[in-house]
């Protein structure tokens, strides 16, 4: 079975190189095959690999041993168990879409090569990273990805609006990588190694054992290293208030935002948070700051979405917003429902994403949804894909949403930490205003008045290409039905086993499973639920403001216009970081520039150790004079001192 | 008298590597002289063959015990299949990279190719020697064909020049050598390596007339290591030899003088450690410090890479003096690891190089980017190794040297090896800097045979893929310390 | 002292002395002849310690072979001892403290402490034959030894002959070789002419210029 688990990274891996190197020769149609080819093997061997652990067979071993220093083993390994197959699962299937999607999306594209080279390395990365057995591996598919993210992000680096959003996400992950480097630091520096299970068994001997890190303030180590460890989470998931760089980053091309920040990077946080279970189920205290980083991150991004005109942008907070649900998920210990939504998030949010760029594609490149509407006639495939999308999205019952985020609230709800009574009103406003925006995008762009006739020059917009609208229905099949299929075994049923953990003082989902009558049974039972009808009004409101009543929303927002200006205005993050961060850091930076590096080191230390070294060096030169009898007295005077200064040495 | 059994043909087995490289070298030798020049190529692709030869004579011993033969003055063990493995591979790429040069400067000629054999052939029976008089007389076979290799472009001043200095030096650092092998003689009684051993074991001797001969036996070898104080040769002879002889020069034979010390000084006089650990660090921090400033002032690529090589020589001795299995493959790991790169550096040299053009100075390798990128990305990674940065294998040879040295509780000397390593890493990112950031000063085509380019980039990809795996290799290293040991 | 240890210190004090004039003889020729001389004592030593073989390949190879020829060497070529003593008084300074240097510390160190002479060997039976059992280890114990130090000098020869043998530019040597193996087919070539009268038109279009002149350069080719 090795060999299986190394095909499953390494298949995309030869892809990317092959591409990235070679492209040149290879010319594009043999380079997308190569690439998809690459991933397609990858989606099979992942599927192997998750029969495989289905039939109850985990892995958890140390391939390479890249070195050891100190006592430390620095290894590649990897841990096959329910979690890691699963998001291998979701990862390679995702990804297959976007290539295959890619092929159309990025026919007329001079980087095309490029790109399957990176998207390609991308999954390789993120592959390793969820397939990692230890905290080094994970790290190094952490930065992977964020690196490609990076390089993703300002794909098309002529454009300086790109420049700007990758710019902005590298240095916003950097704050959160900072703390997710530090929280593994603390991790080698108390438990004395970075393998996974080595330091899970260790923790729980570490509850009472407390760091001062300012004198007098003893702090519970697990909850420092916990936060510290979703500090990293909150930077690569994007949750408030290192949420920034997410919307900024849809200036990367479309099938990049389906991939890698909706559907698999952004997740790695949930995916971190959840794998480190038995390191979280320690604090209460790190819980219940997870519980409320996502609650806030739920229901405000959500509001942002409403005032947004950009259709990616759109979808962009509707992912923040998902990803403050899985997050509050893994505040209330309910670990397998926040994969469980990380898994439906992902078919639908990736169909989202790749629909909103089917339309973009038949637009001309024009995302602005004021200048679309009435697309269903001459579109179905991405209407009817769309539509189910966003259904899901809302949590319609039956649709896989729907499963996975009311199974989020109940958790909530069943949380027996404090924090939780505040959030879950937070989330169940939430569930409103994602059916608010979800349908008003949706009653935007495919309902209503055509607005796109000055784009087009009276040309009537077309279906996209079958490469493009194949992916759609791909993902659409799971949007629906996978939350059906799947949450007997993965929330109530024993499929995660011993790869999540959770303790016994925390009984949310315990609780829940009583409750559980089966798939059916949940979704009869939505419409006595205030969820649901907070969902139906939601529609309902869009439907009024967006379809019946068009002046309205010109009028409310002129009416509310302060609320307005704060929504439209982000609630000021990017300001006060331009304004504190970037400006303040610039001046600090400035004045250690001249006074420190200028002074002290450039001038002193650096400029005065190279003038003496060059000195020396010039002198040492001299030494050097070309005669051979020299030469061969320093060889004699070089042994005789040696005589000397040995033999004294030795009596 | 003794009476000693006849050889038998299952007594030679072990040597079979070293008689066939020795009949090959003759016939070569002999068929050449039958050659026209347009046909020299059947001698080239013919020692090519025989290096292969070796290889697959060599490979079974990998895994043997060790074992000694004719007499005991031979030793099999995979410590020398190793060495030995890897000097074929740093021949046959010296070869490859050295044919267009040398055919440029009317060098390309039978003699080149059977006195590199020889010197191979020397360096076989050193790494293999298990008796005072067989490494000695290994020494003499390598230095002899090496000294002649350098004096081989008879019209270069230059060339004459560093091989008369390489030549003389070399005589009185054999001198020195012989001084103290017959030093440790007298007081040991005994040639062969093991019993030297296990006499100062057991017995107590006086230790000053065995320090005396220990110090004089260490200098000899400092020499053909070129470590300070014995170095004075290095920079001369690199810089005056013509490139194909000064790559020859640096790549193979560091290797085989590293299993020379460590055969005299592991093999034979382990339980004299703390005197030569003391003696080796002297010299492996004077090296160090005295190769990378120096390194700083130079204007020629050959005689900067040459106090490279002392300050990397003296890196290298960290691993020996730390005076454990471990060290002494992390030491293993540094010399192979040092070949690779070193083969890199002068190969860019030669391929750059063309008939009455050198390019061995810094300035010829401005702007080589725009020139061919792929080239100079291959030089920055020789120069990233050399510098020691991750993740080249550069880097992973001077961590495990250093945690050797830190394990033995030296902190102050690892401290100071990165210090100079660091001032080393000045003169290496120059050349980087030349490279990428500076007009060119050439302008003309590169010309260079798809083979070449191919190995070169093998070579250097090398660099990069042992710095990320470097796990094989340092198994290796420290499989053939512990299984020979 | 017996009379062995007598021609001990005979012979010894005459090589050394030899030696030390060896290296500050004025004239070259008279170095020469002083090497010779202490070749012969350090053979007469040899002789005393029952190493006859070695003793007389000494003399029959270094004295007999190798010296003269440096001789003939060192004759031929026109050395002014005055030019190599300059550079030996401007060294001198440095070389000889160090030199004295080293030498009493040798002294110092090593001393006769550590060197115990071991017991004289048993006195060898008439009939012993000191050739035959160097011959015996030579080629068994030593036989590997014996087989490098014979590569060594085959590279030794390559060297030199690689080294040393050029062929002149302007050299007007004549390879026999060369000259045996020429075949006609490529000295000369025989053209088909028309016949011609004296006076008639010359340029005919198969004929090359200049008629019969070309048999003649083809052939000087």
């Amino acid at each position: 079975m090795p060999i299986t688990y190394l095909i499953v990274p390494f298949a995309p891996l030869i892809g990317a190189l092959a591409t990235g190197l070679f492209g040149w020769a290879m010319g594009r149609r043999l380079s997308h095959w190569v690439a998809t080819g690459s991933v397609a093997v990858s989606l099979v061997a992942s599927w192997l690999v998750f029969q495989d652990v289905l039939a109850g067979h985990t892995y958890n071993a140390n391939l390479y041993t890249w070195m050891h220093v100190g006592g430390v083993e620095f290894a590649v390994g990897f841990l096959i168990d329910p979690l890691s197959a699963l998001m291998m699962l979701v990862v390679s299937f995702v990804s297959l879409m976007v290539h295959i999607y890619t092929i159309g999306y990025m026919a007329d594209d001079a980087g095309y090569k490029r790109f399957f080279s990176y998207i390609s390395l991308f999954t390789f990365s993120m592959l390793m990273l969820v397939m990692s057995n230890n905290f080094l591996q994970l790290f190094f598919g952490w930065e992977a990805v964020g690196l490609l993210s990076y390089l993703l992000i300002g794909f098309w680096y002529t454009r300086p609006t790109a420049i700007y959003a990758n710019l902005k996400a590298f240095l916003v992950n950097r704050v959160g990588d900072f703390g997710f480097i530090l929280g593994i630091a603390m991790v080698l520096a108390y438990f004395g190694s970075l393998d996974y299970a080595t330091v899970f068994q260790r923790a729980p001997m570490y509850t009472q054992v407390t760091v001062s890190l300012f004198p007098g303030h003893p702090w519970s180590l697990l909850t420092v290293v916990c936060l510290l460890l979703f500090v990293g989470a909150m930077g690569k998931s994007a949750q408030m208030p290192l949420h920034v760089w997410l919307p900024d980053s849809m200036e990367g091309p479309t099938p990049i935002s389906a991939l890698i920040h909706a559907a698999t990077m952004v997740t790695a946080g949930i995916f971190m948070v959840a794998r480190m279970s038995p390191l979280f189920e320690l604090s209460d205290t790190a819980l219940a700051a997870v519980m409320a980083v996502g609650g806030l991150t739920a229901l405000l991004m959500g509001l942002l979405g409403i005032v947004q005109n950009d259709i990616k942008r759109v979808v962009a907070y509707s992912t923040l917003s998902q990803l403050g649900y899985m997050t509050a998920a893994l505040g209330a210990s309910a670990y397998s429902v926040a994969i469980f939504h990380l898994m439906t998030h992902a078919f639908f949010k990736a169909l989202l994403f790749l629909a909103a760029g089917s339309v973009i594609i038949a637009l001309h490149h024009e995302q602005d949804i004021r200048k679309m509407g009435g697309l269903y006639k001459y579109m179905p495939i991405t209407w009817i894909t769309f539509l189910i999308g966003s259904l899901a999205l809302i949590g319609t019952p039956f649709f896989s949403g729907f499963y996975s985020k009311d199974s989020i609230l109940e958790a909530v709800h069943a949380s027996n930490l404090g924090v939780a009574q505040w959030v879950y009103p937070m989330l169940e406003a939430g569930v409103f205003v994602t059916a608010f925006y979800s349908f008003r995008l949706y009653f935007l762009v495919f309902h209503g008045r055509e607005r796109f006739h000055d784009l087009l020059h009276g040309q009537m917009p077309q279906e996209s290409p079958w490469v493009v609208t194949i992916p759609l229905l791909a993902l659409a099949a799971p949007s629906l039905a996978i939350g059906y299929m799947t949450i007997g075994p993965l929330l109530y049923g024993s499929y995660f086993g011993n790869s999540i953990y959770v303790a016994d003082t925390h009984p949310a989902l315990a609780d829940m499973a009583q409750h559980f009558q089966g798939a059916v049974a949940m979704a009869l039972h939505a419409p006595v639920t205030p969820v649901f009808w907070l969902a139906a009004a939601g529609v309902a409101l869009a439907w009024w403001l967006y379809l019946v009543r068009t002046d309205l929303p010109e009028k409310i927002s002129r009416r509310l216009s302060w609320l307005y200006a704060v929504l439209v205005a982000k609630y000021g993050f990017d300001e006060f970081n331009d304004w504190f961060f970037a400006r303040g850091a610039r001046l600090l930076a400035g004045g250690l520039w001249r006074r420190g590096d200028v002074t002290v080191i450039d001038n002193w230390l650096v400029n005065g150790a190279a003038r003496a070294v060059g000195a020396a060096s010039r002198l040492l030169r001299h030494f050097q004079t070309g005669y051979i009898y020299h030469y061969a007295l320093a060889m004699l005077v070089g042994a005789f001192a040696l005589v000397t200064l040995f033999t004294r040495l030795a009596g | 008298m003794i009476s000693l059994p006849p050889l038998a043909y299952a007594d030679l087995q072990p040597l079979l590597p070293e008689l066939f490289l020795l009949a090959m070298a003759g016939i070569i030798l002999l068929l050449d002289t039958a050659l026209s020049p347009a046909n020299r190529y059947v001698s080239y692709l013919l020692t090519l063959a025989t290096l292969a030869g070796c290889t697959w004579l060599t490979l079974p011993h990998l895994g043997a015990a060790p074992a000694t033969a004719l007499y005991g003055m031979f030793i099999e063990d995979p410590l020398a299949a190793v060495s030995k493995l890897v000097l074929y591979i740093a021949v046959a790429a010296t070869l490859t990279y050295a044919r267009d040069y040398l055919k440029e400067r009317n060098l390309y000629r039978g003699e080149f190719f059977v006195l590199a054999l020889f010197a191979l052939l020397g360096m076989m029976v050193m790494i293999s020697a298990y008796h005072f008089l067989m490494l000695y007389l290994g020494l003499e076979l390598m230095s002899l064909s090496l000294y002649a290799l350098v004096a081989l472009q008879r019209d270069s001043a230059a060339a004459s020049e560093a091989a008369m200095k390489y030549f003389v030096l070399g005589a009185i650092a054999s001198g020195m050598l012989l001084y103290g092998m017959s030093m440790i003689y007298g007081v040991t009684g005994t040639l062969y390596l093991g019993q030297m051993r296990s006499v100062l074991q057991m017995g107590a001797f006086p230790s000053l007339p065995l320090v005396f001969g220990l110090v004089f036996l260490v200098a000899g070898m400092a020499f053909k290591l070129g470590v300070v104080p014995f170095h004075m040769w290095v920079p001369d002879v690199y810089e005056g030899a013509p490139t194909a002889v000064t790559l020859f020069l640096g790549s193979a034979p560091k290797l085989a003088a590293l299993v020379f010390v460590l055969r005299v000084l592991v093999w034979g006089l382990e339980p004299l450690f703390i005197d030569w650990q003391q003696m080796l660090i002297v010299l492996a921090i004077l090296s160090m410090a005295i190769g990378n400033i120096t390194a700083i002032a130079q204007t020629n690529l050959k005689r900067m890479l040459a106090y490279s090589t002392i300050a990397h020589m003296g890196f290298m001795l960290l691993g020996v003096l730390a005076a454990d299995r471990v060290g002494y493959g992390a030491a293993l790991f540094y010399a192979i690891a040092y070949l690779i790169m070193s083969l890199a550096a002068f190969g860019m040299i030669l391929l750059l190089s063309r008939a009455g053009f050198e390019s061995d100075r810094l300035e010829d390798f401005k702007g080589l980017n725009a020139r061919s990128p792929w080239l100079a990305f291959l030089m920055l990674l020789t120069m990233f190794s050399m510098a020691g940065i991750p993740p080249t294998v550069g880097f992973y040879a001077k961590l495990a040297v250093l945690e050797a040295v830190v394990n033995q509780g030296y902190v102050w000397i690892a401290v100071a090896a990165v210090m100079f390593s660091l001032i080393g890493a000045f003169y290496y990112l120059r050349v980087v800097k030349l490279m990428y950031f500076d007009a060119p000063e050439q302008s003309s085509e590169i010309s260079a045979g798809a083979d070449v380019r191919l190995v070169l980039s093998v070579n250097g990809l090398a660099l990069l893929l042992l710095g990320i795996l470097p796990a094989p290799l340092m198994n290796l290293c420290l499989y053939a310390l512990k299984a020979s040991l | 002292m017996n009379f062995q240890a007598a021609l001990f210190y005979f012979f010894a004090a005459i090589l050394l002395g030899a030696g030390l004039r060896v290296i500050i003889a004025r004239n070259p020729v008279h170095a020469a002849l002083y090497l010779v001389l202490a070749f012969f004592s350090a053979a007469s030593l040899w002789m005393l310690l029952e190493a006859e073989f070695l003793a007389i390949v000494l003399v029959l190879v270094y004295v007999g072979a190798v010296m003269v020829l440096f001789l003939f060497v060192v004759m031929m070529l026109d050395i002014d001892p005055d030019r190599l003593r300059q550079n030996v008084w401007r060294y001198l300074p440095v070389a000889l403290p160090v030199a004295l240097l080293i030498a009493v510390e040798m002294v110092l160190i090593l001393g006769a402490r550590y060197f115990a002479a071991a017991p004289a060997p048993a006195p060898l039976p008439a009939g012993y034959s000191n050739t035959k059992a160097l011959g015996e280890v030579l080629y068994t114990q030593y036989v590997y030894a014996f087989e490098v130090a014979a590569v060594i000098l085959l590279a030794a020869i390559v060297a030199a002959i690689a080294l040393t043998m050029r062929r002149r530019k302007d050299s007007k040597y004549i390879d026999p070789a060369r000259q045996v193996r020429v075949h006609k087919e490529d000295r000369l070539r025989v053209l088909k002419m028309k016949v011609s009268r004296y006076g008639e038109e010359m340029h005919d279009h198969d004929a090359p210029h200049g008629g019969a002149d070309a048999a003649s350069s083809s052939g000087e080719r």
